[in-house]
């Protein structure tokens, strides 16, 4: 009686423990897709206000900075990788170099 | 072993399962293999990106992609990838709370962002032939351009595509499995369905980055 009791009080707890992460995922869901979705919309106006000076470093490193914080947005959250053990995280960094090496590819052109 | 000491051991399954929850469960063989299929993948787009900047870097003149491509447009596309990836965390989560009907629904909404993604690039593409951006040549208002904006475009958006076409495909598949309620069983049925997640969170992810480096910058 007093196992099963343990039994069912630890079933409880395994729910309850499952329905707060649940929901507080779901929260989190949301805010970063608010999140992406507001970023993106001022990301557009980016090359218009600085269409005049084609290869500003600002307008450079703005874009950049939105594109990979969006992109770390959608990896770190909605694919996990944030709640993920440290080596599985490390697979999912490994393409990260390229991304650096695209940036400075960018800036090269600001000061050739 | 004592009765006692059996409900001391439950007792302590049941608190690692708590803990394997806080961590969305252990990675199970087939997560470990799409997150390495990932890590490829991504590379495979890094060397186009990197192929891209360092054609444009070098190009004598490139014309502001801005001006040709339409970026309203495309932002809206954009903006349709995103939704679709907050409807595929739903559909898991749906598959994790084992509610059949709602991760039908998601993957279905999912799977409608895909197609609709694929229609705008399908009239991007023919808009942008149709006014002489071509993979091969290129002229813009009548004027020659740098050849290599057309062939870098349609190699990196359309290699892109194709992963979303892919991507649409692998969908139908597990919507197909969804609907016969195999993901809905408990345990680790839902894995399918956070595997073809993870693959379109990467889809997503990387037009992140295409949108900015090829339309924006």
């Amino acid at each position: 009686m007093e196992h099963q009791s343990t039994l069912s009080t630890t079933q409880d707890e395994v729910d309850k423990a499952h329905y707060i992460q649940e929901q507080s995922h779901r929260a989190t869901y949301i805010t970063v897709f608010l999140i992406l979705g507001v970023l993106t919309f001022f990301e557009v106006f980016i090359p218009e206000i600085y269409a005049a000076d084609y290869s500003s470093i600002t307008k450079m490193l703005l874009l950049c900075v939105l594109a990979f914080g969006k992109a770390a947005l959608v990896a770190l959250y909605f694919m996990h990788l944030k709640y993920e053990s440290p080596w599985l995280r490390w697979i999912g960094y490994t393409p990260i170099y390229m991304g650096f090496a695209v940036i400075i590819i960018m800036l090269e052109t600001v000061y050739r | 072993m004592s009765t006692v000491q059996a409900a001391s051991a439950e007792h302590g399954d049941q608190e690692d399962l708590v803990e394997d929850l806080a961590h969305f469960g252990k990675a199970t063989g087939g997560k470990i293999a799409m997150w390495m299929f990932i890590a490829q993948d991504g590379m495979s787009f890094g060397g186009l990106l990197f192929a891209y900047g360092v054609l444009r870097a070098s190009a004598e003149s490139w014309p502001i992609p801005s001006d040709i491509l339409g970026i309203p447009l495309t932002a809206l596309a954009t903006f349709l990838l995103i939704c679709s990836s907050l409807s595929m965390v739903f559909a898991v989560l749906a598959a994790q709370e084992r509610n059949q009907a709602a991760l039908v629904r998601w993957l279905g909404v999912t799977i409608m962002g895909g197609v609709t993604f694929l229609g705008i690039q399908a009239y991007e593409y023919t808009h942008l032939v149709h006014i002489g951006i071509g993979f091969a040549e290129s002229s813009w208002q009548g004027e020659p351009i740098n050849n290599l904006f057309g062939t870098t475009f349609y190699a990196v958006t359309g290699f892109h595509g194709l992963h979303v076409f892919s991507g649409v495909i692998y969908l139908c598949c597990v919507l197909r499995g969804a609907m016969a309620g195999k993901y809905t069983q408990g345990g680790h049925s839902y894995s399918p369905v956070e595997l073809v997640g993870l693959f379109w969170h990467f889809v997503d992810l990387v037009w992140i980055l295409v949108f900015t480096f090829i339309y924006l910058l």
